[in-house]
Parts: C-alpha cells; structure tokens; sequence
C-alpha cells in the first residue's frame, strides 16, 4: 500500500505520519477518496462577500438609508453607517446564472464548477483570531494547518518536494505569519514549506550563499559523496538507531530537492497562451506606485501557475495568500476606508488567477481530483464605514470550493437580506463544516485524524464538523 | 454532543476516598531496594532489571563521558585542555569532580534555563496579529539563569514565579520572576484595541487568563486543567469549576512592562513616596468631595455649563484631513465658496487639536490665494509660506489679511506635509494635511461658506470631513471657558475660603511629590503578569486599586453564556485538607496568587515534587521516567519506575529543593554512566530501553548545535545576561514588524552570544532554529522535537550562519600544524583516524578548508551525543 518513499518520510518525521494513516485504515468507515490535492486560496484582511459573490438587492435599495439592523450590533470600529450597495453592478454568469460583481467576472466563465457557500461564521472582529481559526480550525495559536493535517494524514505524493507549500503574498505575511501553516504539535515534516517563486532562493537555505564561491557544483557534489560515506560509517557502528540512517537519506533528498525546486518553478517554458490566461505580464515589467488590477493579476496569476506545476509534481496541498499585513499602503482586503480602491484590483486579480488555475486543471484533467477552497477570515459589515469602506463581519461571510467531487454551479446556505448573519440562525456554515468536507473528500473521517497532545486527542475539526453532503456531487 | 476525550470517564476517581491514580496519591519515601549498589538510583533500576532478566551495558568510555556531560550541563563541548587533563586524570574521583566543576559554571544555567523556558513558553514577540516585540521580557530569562545558577530552593523557585512581588517586593528576583506570568502570546489588538466591554474584548481577555492558568498548572503540576474550560475534564478529577476557580486566582492581572528598582534603597523611597502620593490623592479628592457639599445651586450651575463648554470643545469634529501621502513634498489643497464675489477682509486658519497637538496637521509650507475662478486659474496670493517653513501655530489661529481682494474664493494650499506620529515619532512614510477651521470675514462680519471642496480629504466623519472645516470654532477655553471659571471661583471662596485652601495645598504637595518622584534614579522594566494601570481600551485593574475581574463559570466556554460566580481556589484533592484557599473577604489578589503558591509548594502536594524530578530525569536520559513530562493525568504514560520516581521526590522535597543535588546523584549513577551500545538480548525484552539498560543516544538540540559551531569556530561571546541579540533585521516596525532573517549579517559581533540569548520571535521563528526543532514559544514544550528532515540538511549545509562559521572555523585552524586533525578533535572530542584523514585531505586538496570544515559541521557525529 505504501511507497517506499512515503515510509521513508513519515519516518523521518518520527513515523507519527504513518499510524495516523495505519490507524485510519483499521476503520470500517474508510471510504474512496475523491480528490487527492488541495488548493487552499486565503484572502488576508477579509474579503468582503458582499462586493463580490453574495447579492443582495435589498441594499442597493436602501442604500444611504440609515442601516438597522433591527439589534445592538458590536462593529469593531463602530462602522455603522447607512446602508452601502455593493460597490459593483452585478450580473448573471453561466448555465447557473450565478450573480457575480463585476470585478470578480472572470470566474464567471468557471462559476459552473464552484459551490459557494454564503452563511460562514465565524467567532471574533479581531483579525488573528480569526485567521487561525480559518487557517487552523482554533483562534488561538499552537495548531497546526489544514495543510499540516492532510500531509499528516495522507504523507507525501512526490519524493523530492515538500508535502505542504506556502505562497505568500510577496509583500508580507498576512495576520500571524508562518504560524498559520505551522505544524505545531504535529512531526515537524508535516509543516508548510515557504516556496517563492520568482526569486533567487525559492527555498530558504535550498542552495549556499553565493559568498562561499569555493562551493561549486563539484564541491557540493564530492561533499555529498564525502558525507554519506562518513555517515554510514558511523551509522554501521550503532546500527540499531534507525535515526542515523534516515539522517542520511535526508541528505540525499535534500540533494535531489535543489534540482526539483528550480525545475517545478520554472515557466519559461510556459506557452504564452498560458501566461495570458493566467494575467501574466512580461518578467520584471516595473509598476506604478499606485495599487492596480494588471500589477495583482501577474502577482496573483504567478503564484496560480506554480500552485499548478507543483500539484502536477506531486504535491499535495498549496495555500496561496492575496494580502499582506495592515501596513501602509493597504496591501490586502481590510478595507475599513474604501472597498473600491483595495478590493476593485486584488479581486480583479485574484479572479483572474483563480480562474485560470481552474480551467487549467480541467483540461489537464486535474480538477476532478483537486479541491481549491476560497476563504478569508470573515465578511464585511453592510453598513457603510466612513464614506467608502466597510466594517468586519464575523457573523458571515462567504467561501467557494471547486473540483474534487464538489458539486458546481450551486450556491449553498443564505445569508439574512442584508448580508449581515446567516438567514437561518441556528444552522450556519462554520470552517469545521469546511474542514471536514475537504478531509472527507481526500478520504479522511474528521472524527478520526487525531494526534494526542497533553491529553487531548487532537483533531483539526475540534469537537465539531459536519461534511456538507448537499455540496459533493 | 461529541467530545475530544474518547477515553472514559473515571469518575469513581473523584468520589473515592483514596485515591487510586499513581499521581493522586500521598507522597512518601519507598523503601531503598535490599541490594549492594552505592547508588540509591541503580538499586531501583537493577532491581527492575533483575525480574525483567536484562543486563545493564558497561560504563561508557571517558572521552563519550565527558562529551556526554558537558553537553548535558553545559550544552557546549569541553575545551581540548579540560578533555585531555580529565582523560589523564585516573583518580576515582576525577569524574564527580569533573560534575562538581561544570554544575559550578555559569554555562551550566545558561543550558538549563533554556529547558526551563521551553515548558513555560517563554518569547519574546506578543504573537497574534501585529506581533510586536516586547523588549523587556529578557529580565524574565535572566532571573531563571540566575537560579539555576544559585541552585534557588525549588520551592522559593516556584513561589517567586507566582507571588514574587508579593512575597519579596523589594527584591530583584521577586519582581522580574512573576515574568513567568507573562511568557505566552498575548492579543495586542484584541485588549488595545477592544474594551471589556465588547465580546471580543472579554475573548481575548479570557484567553489571557487560561493562558495563565495552563501555563501554571502544567508547568508546576503537570496536570491539564486547562482541558475543564467547555465541560469537566473527561479524565482527570477536574471540574469546570476548579477551571475557573483557577482563573479566578489571576482575574486582577494583565501583562505589562512594570517598574523596579535594583537598589533596595530606592525601591523603599520610590515606594514610600508613591504612597505617601496615593494617600495625598485620596485626602485631595476627599475634600474636593466635601467642597462639593458646600456648593450653592448658583455653582452647581456654572459647574454644569463649564462642562459642557470644555466637552464641547472636545474631539467630536476634529475638522479637515487630507488622505495620507507618503511624499512629504505632495501639493494638497482645500478650498472655500463664498457663494459670491465679495471683498475679503481677513481669513483666520486654525490648527486641528488631535493626539495632544494643538496644531495637528498643520503644514510646514502652504500659501493662501483668493480668486474669482473656482479653478484657481487666476488668483491673487493672500499668503506665501512656500519657500520657508511657517512656523507652529500651536494653539492660536493663523490669520491674513485680504489685501483688498474682491474674490469668491479662498483656497489653502499645503506644499510641505506633516508627519504622522506613531507612539509619539513622526513616520518617514506618512504624511498628511490636517485644519479645524477656516473663517472668512468680509466688511467685518463673518461670511457664511457655500461650499468646501478639496484635492482629497478622508471623510470619516463625524470626526474629519471637509464640511467640518466650517463648523465654527471648538468654544475657546482661553476666553468663555476663563472667565466662566473666574465667575465660579469668585463665588466659592465667599462660601469655601478654608476648604479651598486646603485643596490648594493638597495639589502642591502632590505635585511636589511628583517630582521627587521623578528625581529618583530612573526605574528598570520588567515585562511580568501584574496589575496593569492603562488608558483607553487596555485600562486594566489599576484604576480600581488592583480589584479582580470577576470569574464566572462560562457554558461551554463562551463569554456570552455565564453561570455562576466562582472565588478563587485550587484543584481539590491534591493536597490533603487543602481544598479550599483560607481567604479573608477582604483578601486582595496578591493573597489569591500566595495561596495558589503554597498550594503548589505545600510538602503534600502530590503533583509538584513528582513533576520536577521528573523533569530533570528527563533532561539528563532524554525520556522521563514518566513520559509525559506535562500530563500526569490518565491520559498520559504511566511511570516505569514508580518508587524511583517518589524516592526522588522525597529526597528533593526533603533536602531543600536543590536541583544541583539532583543533577549528582543522577549523574554519579551508574544507570547515567552506562554507554549506548545496543544490545539484541535486552532489545528482544524492551526494544524502546525504558527499563534503561543502556543510555539513550541524544541529537543534539539547535542551541547546542549552534553554540558548539560558535565556539570551535573561535567566535563566542560568553557576555551574559542583558538585553537579546537579535539575528533578524526588523522592517516596518510600527505596524507590523517585519522580522527578516535572511537579511542579518552572520558577521555581526553582537550575535555572537549563546543561543539562549537570542531573540525569540513568536509569529516568525529563525529558519535555521526552527529547522532543528527549537521550542516553540506558544507551545509548552516538555520535550523537543527530534524530526529528520531534507530541510533539516539544507540548514545545516546552506544557512550563512553556518557556512560564514565553516569560514571562521577554518581560518582558525590553518594555522595549527594539523588543521584536519585538531578540526575533528574540536568538533567530536577525539582523535581522527588513518581513513578519516585520507578522505578529508583528498577533499581539502580540491575544494578548500572552508568547505571541509562544513563537511564535518554536518556529521551525523557531531549531531549526536553517544
């Protein structure tokens, strides 16, 4: 069942991987997996739903009344102006007439795969909290990724990349940093390897510092040779420890993984019809200072592109960010002041992007096995802030998953009329619902991936989750 | 309702009148096992292996000894002298002299502290969103080095943790300890940047204080309490009230810098005077209160309108803001439409009072024009500050005149931007233009404005926007306000002459206090969990005399659902006829944190003196004799040795809580100095060696790997304590700081410094650290990872840190007669062999010392401790 290679790893990482899977295989409930990979795309200061997938026409008739939201509300920084209208024209796309902003329309031409789903919730206004409840399924920090979890459950697909890459945004991390895809008390294995495409070291610590020239090709070949024979020297004197050996297969892999990295990332061979779908402008083009849709979309479309070529080598889970942290200029979707100038060129971008990932792995026949999961860490507020922006809203907001035996051209779950909480109450979405959805498709019962730590069996899902049968095909 | 637990419930153990979990039960001396071993450990252990039939290995070599040691204390190899005199020295008692000597090193609390902060999750970052760095954690992580140090009574130890400020408020220690509080994240935004008052603002609060209770109770106890947040725990006799029962215990803090003084003598000045300050402010605000009564009606009603008149003159409608440039030399204009062409007398330009500016946003150059085209096309200049900066208006109004100009509109247009502040320093990137007022007057009145219109301006009403640049004037508090005061001055020294006076003189000497206050030496800091006194959203317990919040027991863990009301206690059934703290009603939150600490330091309780020895076992065998270091719970192991484990406890509880006593009669066994060797007979009984019946070969943790490759490399600086080095260069720091590692110099002297001194980041861990599994600062780490991974091997082979080393290391040791030799016998503690010095030498000839040196930075034996 399993490939050498996989064993391999797991070992490496303790061999915890590995009774996960054994012990999930032990249960009567195992079920065919649908998708085998995961594209995880996390807009960083929370998108709002409003503006671009969730329409609601009742604001664009009351816009500029005074908002009611018929109880006491609690805005983060109190934005609760008169109701705001989306601050783009909507229109049908598709057989399934999914009404989209127009800023967003490039889905439009794949809405036919994606389920939407409107009545997410989420606990807490305050933007940590609630990325590492998105990214971790807790608020607090200390839990792995979603990420770290499939590559525990599932180990690798390749045998010279990471199991779990992370694209961030290049302009800096969004809330949290890197203890968003951490492995935390999971094998160190499992955790989120920071890939970025493009630059000089894609990998930290992938090749040496170019100061040391001495270290030429040959020299890096001889040590490797040096080093693997005065390793297994030592390791044939304490033959017993399994650790020795596997320290020197580490080397190996690492050796091969300085010429998988450069090669998966890559696309000068890319056709140019590729490159046109994916909104990508000619390499190192400069930009005006200004933020701008062009600029987002070859940012953005860049990272899709290498999410593809690394799933197509074999790698099981790419989270890719859209947004940094709340520095000035405003770089990501917290836009309190004004949704049109952050949200109209990121989303512009991201659909460009996101569309192009999906009919690219459709036509090469990818998507029927790899789920792309859109989210953010909460909605934005109906009401206006200021004159032009918008509030957080934890109360909902909206994800969208696509490929992977997920049903498309649904829309699942409403919100209430104004966007602001889940129309029915009692029965939201939350990202447990998600989690377990994802988990399941890729074969994995929620309730039974577990890792103790101080005596609790840990799960991604928490106590909670449910899949959303109405969402699988 | 489904629950994490899977395991049962024992409930028969929180009825049953003795307890029957290992852990729960009285602690009391075992008997010494009838066998000839000096040791009392190896009687315990040969027993055991005995009934199993398995043979101890033989004692280790010298040389593995004394690398084996000095990594264990030390966690840096011995100096080449030290080894060969201690391999000469055949006397029996060369190897506890040899312990004696390296546990009365400093280097020795430089390595155990660092095992001490991994439990306790010490960082220095708050993590969270922003994750900014809290520069004054430090003194925490050098009080726990000193102790280990000064080998503190474990129980003093603990105590000082808890209650230091408390039970020593004049000592150093006692103050910097109860950093120990205030080691875990901590949500900037969601305490300053949310109230109380807001459910956001209770959740972040709440998550501080279980962050308190967890990190106590597992660090001291080893028991996860934390787990009884949402329901009881489902194994361990902890209720959802004994959960918050503990919370209650530190309901008053918050984490926060707090001020201390090194010089006794100083604190107890500084402290009297804040007293004798405190109790002044209280006589003060007494007869204010009483000059209250004596008020007449007619007061009372100018006390009412001058309220008013200064709220009025508040921050409701600051006036008009441009948007943020990050030029400072952009052109930003506003404008005013008189509706019609009129002749100008004057126009008066008043700065927007903001952030305690008075003249916030006021540009540095600007001109004022007057003109008939709203485009501005053909104007006449009423003003030009454009080539010299204007300077301050401060408080008072800028006015020009109109130069008799017939005009229906006046623009002001900025041409040097001010800078925005954050905490107080102007930021280089961020510049604005801010004004309250603009009044135009024509044929001596004023003239009412059409319109205002403007390049940009933010619009956030109701605090800026452009129509509040036309508002009228915030009431002068230098005029209506004066004379309003005058008025109602007059009228109470007819009524209050003797009451007045009094108050008088209250004020002076507060104020006199105040700067006596501030004559003194200036105060160290010391970020700790105490009583916070703050301002806005993060206003703390201070301002109501350091009062716990009050805890309730909360449905499932939301904030939105409290039960009842719970007083501060322990966790019943762990210290006998101790299930209850003895608090007065009036007791403060001080008491409630000496009693949690007596509680946990009580002779009787049956968790602590477990925990700690077991600890320590753990550190020196690489697993403890219970394996689960933090969770002596039903979830966790069982211990292998159960009598070994409380023969321990006792003889550390009863012989002062001395952790170096400890450490030598561990190390002086023979169980400690047996070698590693496998053996496939014993390996058939106990594969995993918990029955010890060799040593455990250990890879070495990043700290140790890292100092080790500083020291042969000749760069170390054994400089203790102080301030961090930080190996990252920080961007952006006022938002969120951008912490860049692959930006440091590797040559940078500063960070030369053991790794215990090295700045730990929360949000961003040091790649190279975090490859080798240093501890994670959000995680109470009770034993460090040990993955093997490919990224593992590039950070050993490529981080610039370890090549630069490689560099250093063998410009060092071109010089000695034999570089290859005294490079192994730095690195590993022995001498290179015939084949070893063929290889390397081949390898030298063709790619340089240098890359040789990097070679053997990346043995497997250099990782490894046999």
């Amino acid at each position: 069942m399993l490939t050498t290679r996989r064993d391999f790893l797991w070992q490496s990482g303790g061999g915890l991987g590995g009774i996960a899977l054994a012990s999930m295989m032990g249960q009567e409930a195992q079920f065919q997996p649908k998708a085998k990979r995961v594209v995880q795309l996390f807009m960083s200061g929370a998108a709002s739903h409003l503006d671009l997938f969730d329409f609601k026409p009742e604001l664009i008739k009351r816009h500029g009344e005074k908002s009611d939201f018929g109880e006491h509300v609690e805005a983060f920084q109190n934005g609760l102006g008169p109701w705001k209208k989306p601050v783009w024209e909507f229109s049908p796309h598709g057989r399934s007439g999914k009404m989209l902003g127009e800023t967003v329309a490039p889905l439009g031409e794949v809405v036919d795969d994606i389920a939407f789903i409107h009545n997410l919730t989420g606990k807490t206004g305050v933007h940590s909290q609630a990325t590492y409840l998105q990214a971790t399924g807790f608020d607090r920090p200390g839990f792995p990724g979603m990420g770290s979890w499939v590559s525990y459950g599932l180990g690798s697909m390749n045998d010279n990349l990471p199991t779990f890459v992370v694209l961030p945004d290049h302009r800096g991390f969004a809330s949290n940093g890197p203890k968003n895809w951490s492995s935390a008390f999971l094998p160190a294995v499992n955790q989120g390897t920071i890939i970025r495409p493009g630059t000089k070291e894609p990998i930290t610590h992938l090749n040496a510092p170019e100061s040391a020239a001495y270290l030429t090709p040959q020299a890096e070949t001889d040590a490797g040779r040096l080093l693997a024979k005065l390793n297994s020297e030592h390791f044939a004197q304490r033959a017993s420890d399994s650790r020795l050996d596997a320290r020197i297969k580490s080397y190996e892999l690492a050796a091969r993984m300085q010429l998988a990295a450069p090669e998966a990332l890559d696309i000068s061979g890319e056709p140019d019809y590729i490159r046109k779908m994916y909104g990508l402008e000619p390499d190192g083009r400069s930009w005006p200072k200004e933020i701008n849709w062009k600029e987002e979309a070859d940012y953005f479309g860049r990272k899709c592109l290498a999410a593809r070529r690394l799933l197509e080598r074999g790698v099981r889970f790419v989270q890719v960010w859209s947004g940094n942290d709340n520095g000035f200029p405003r770089r990501n979707w917290d836009s309190h002041e004004d949704i049109g100038r952050d949200h109209g060129p990121l989303s512009r971008g991201m659909a460009i992007g996101a569309a192009a990932l999906i009919k690219d792995l459709k036509q090469r026949g990818m998507l029927d096995d790899t789920i792309i999961l859109w989210t953010t860490e909460f909605g934005r507020m109906p009401s206006t802030q200021g004159s032009k922006g918008r509030d957080h809203n934890p109360h909902v907001f909206t994800n969208w998953l696509a490929g992977g035996g997920i049903k498309g051209g649904i829309s699942h779950g409403e919100s209430d009329q104004w966007g602001y909480k889940p129309a029915d109450r009692k029965n939201p979405t939350q990202v447990y619902d998600i989690h377990a959805t994802i988990l399941h498709q890729l074969g994995l019962d929620h309730e039974q991936l577990t890792f103790r730590k101080d005596s609790i069996d840990r799960r991604l899902t928490d106590v909670h989750g449910h899949v959303i049968e109405e969402i699988l095909a | 309702m489904r629950f994490v637990f899977l395991l049962f419930i024992c409930s028969a153990l929180t009825n049953a009148a003795e307890p029957t979990w290992w852990s729960l039960k009285k602690l009391s001396r075992p008997e010494l096992p009838e066998r000839s071993e000096a040791n009392s450990i190896d009687r315990f252990i040969r027993e055991k292996q005995n009934t199993l039939n398995l043979t101890p290995a033989k004692t280790a070599d010298k040389r593995t000894l004394a690398r084996r040691l000095a990594y264990d204390l030390w966690g840096i190899p011995l100096s080449p002298k030290r080894l060969e005199a201690f391999l000469k020295d055949t006397r029996p008692e060369a190897y506890s002299d040899l312990v004696d000597e390296l546990l009365a090193s400093p280097r020795y609390g430089e390595r155990w502290a660092r095992h001490w902060l991994d439990v306790v999750h010490y960082g220095e970052s708050h993590g969270y969103d922003k994750d900014q760095p809290r520069p004054h954690a430090w003194p925490y992580r050098d009080y726990v080095i000193r102790s280990f140090n000064e080998d503190k009574p474990y129980s003093r130890f603990v105590r000082e943790q808890i209650a230091g400020d408390i039970l020593w408020p004049h000592s150093e220690d006692g103050i910097v300890a109860t950093g120990f509080l205030s080691t875990g994240p901590w949500d900037l935004i969601g305490h300053e940047e949310v109230p109380e008052s807001k459910i956001d603002g209770k959740v972040a609060r709440h998550l501080d204080r279980d962050d308190m209770v967890t990190a106590t109770i597992t660090t001291f106890c080893s028991l996860t309490a934390q787990c009884a947040q949402c329901h009881d725990h489902k194994a361990d006799p902890v209720s959802m009230k004994d959960y918050y029962s503990l919370q209650a215990v530190f309901a008053a803090l918050d984490r926060t810098n707090r001020e201390y003084d090194l010089d006794p003598a100083v604190a107890d000045k500084r402290a009297a005077l804040k007293e004798d300050q405190r109790t002044r402010e209280i006589r003060l605000a007494n007869a204010e209160k009483a000059l209250e009564k004596i008020k007449t009606p007619e007061i009372k009603k100018l006390d009412v309108k001058i309220t008013k008149l200064r709220k009025s003159s508040g921050k409701d409608h600051l006036g008009y803001h441009s948007q943020v440039s990050n030029k400072q030399d952009a052109v930003k204009w506003v404008q005013l439409d008189l509706g019609k062409s009129m002749p100008i007398d004057r126009i008066e330009i008043l700065g927007a009072r903001e952030y305690g500016f008075d003249d916030f946003g006021f540009p540095h150059r600007f001109k004022v024009e007057a003109s008939n085209k709203a485009d501005f096309s053909r104007s006449a200049i009423l003003a030009d500050f454009q080539e010299n900066d204007h300077p301050r208006s401060g408080s008072q109004p800028v006015i020009f005149e109109g130069k008799s100009s017939v005009s229906r509109y006046i623009r002001f247009t900025a041409t040097k931007l001010w800078s925005r502040r954050h905490k107080g320093k102007p930021l280089t990137n961020n510049w604005i233009f801010a004004l309250d007022e603009m009044t135009v007057t024509s044929d001596g009145k004023q003239v009412p404005v059409k319109k205002v219109t403007a390049l940009d301006s933010i619009e956030a009403l109701p605090r800026w926007g452009r129509t509040n640049l036309i508002d009228g004037p915030p009431a002068d508090p230098n005029t209506d306000l004066a004379s309003l005061v005058a008025k109602r001055d007059e009228f109470l020294k007819n009524v209050a002459a003797k009451e007045l006076a009094k108050i008088k003189t209250g004020r002076q000497k507060v104020e006199a206090l105040t700067k006596e206050l501030s004559a003194l030496p200036k105060p160290r800091l010391a970020y700790v969990g105490a009583v916070h006194t703050g301002k806005g959203n993060f206003i703390g317990r201070g301002h109501l005399n350091g009062q716990p919040r009050d805890i309730h027991i909360l449905d499932r863990g939301d904030v939105t659902q409290p039960l009842d009301k719970v007083p501060p206690n322990p966790v019943p059934g762990i210290v006998v006829g101790m299930d209850q703290f003895d608090l007065p009603k009036d007791h403060t939150e001080g008491d409630r944190r000496v009693a949690l600490a007596n509680w946990i330091t009580h002779p009787d309780n049956t968790l602590t003196w477990r925990s700690i020895v077991n600890r320590i076992w753990q550190y020196h065998f690489g697993t403890g004799l219970v394996e689960t270091a933090n969770d002596f719970g039903q979830i966790g192991e069982k211990p292998s040795h159960p009598e070994l484990l409380d023969w321990l406890a006792v003889e550390f509880r009863d012989g002062g809580g001395s952790m170096k006593s400890l450490h030598r009669i561990i190390l002086n066994s023979d169980t400690y100095k047996q070698s590693s060797l496998h053996s496939s007979s014993n390996s058939a009984i106990d594969n995993s060696n918990k029955f010890l019946w060799r040593q455990n070969r250990r890879r070495l943790d990043a700290e140790s790997i890292r100092d080790s490759v500083l020291i042969v490399a000749g760069k170390m600086d054994f400089k203790m304590g102080g301030p961090s080095f930080q190996d990252f260069i920080i961007e952006k720091p006022q938002h969120s700081p951008h912490y860049k590692y692959n930006k440091a110099d590797p040559d940078n002297a500063a960070t030369h410094r053991r790794s215990i001194y090295r700045f730990l980041v929360r949000s961003q861990p040091q790649p190279f650290m975090d490859a080798l599994d240093c501890a994670d600062p959000s995680l109470h780490v009770d034993r460090r990872g040990e993955t093997t991974t490919a990224l593992q091997a590039l950070a050993l082979m490529n981080n610039k840190f370890m090549v630069r080393m490689a560099e250093h290391f063998a410009a060092k040791i071109a010089i000695q007669p034999d570089p290859i030799g005294t490079a192994i016998r730095l690195t590993l503690g022995r001498h290179i062999t015939t084949d070893e010095r063929v290889l390397f030498e081949a390898y030298q000839k063709k790619h340089g010392l240098p890359a040789t040196c990097r070679i053997i930075f990346n043995l497997s034996e250099f990782s490894y401790v046999d």
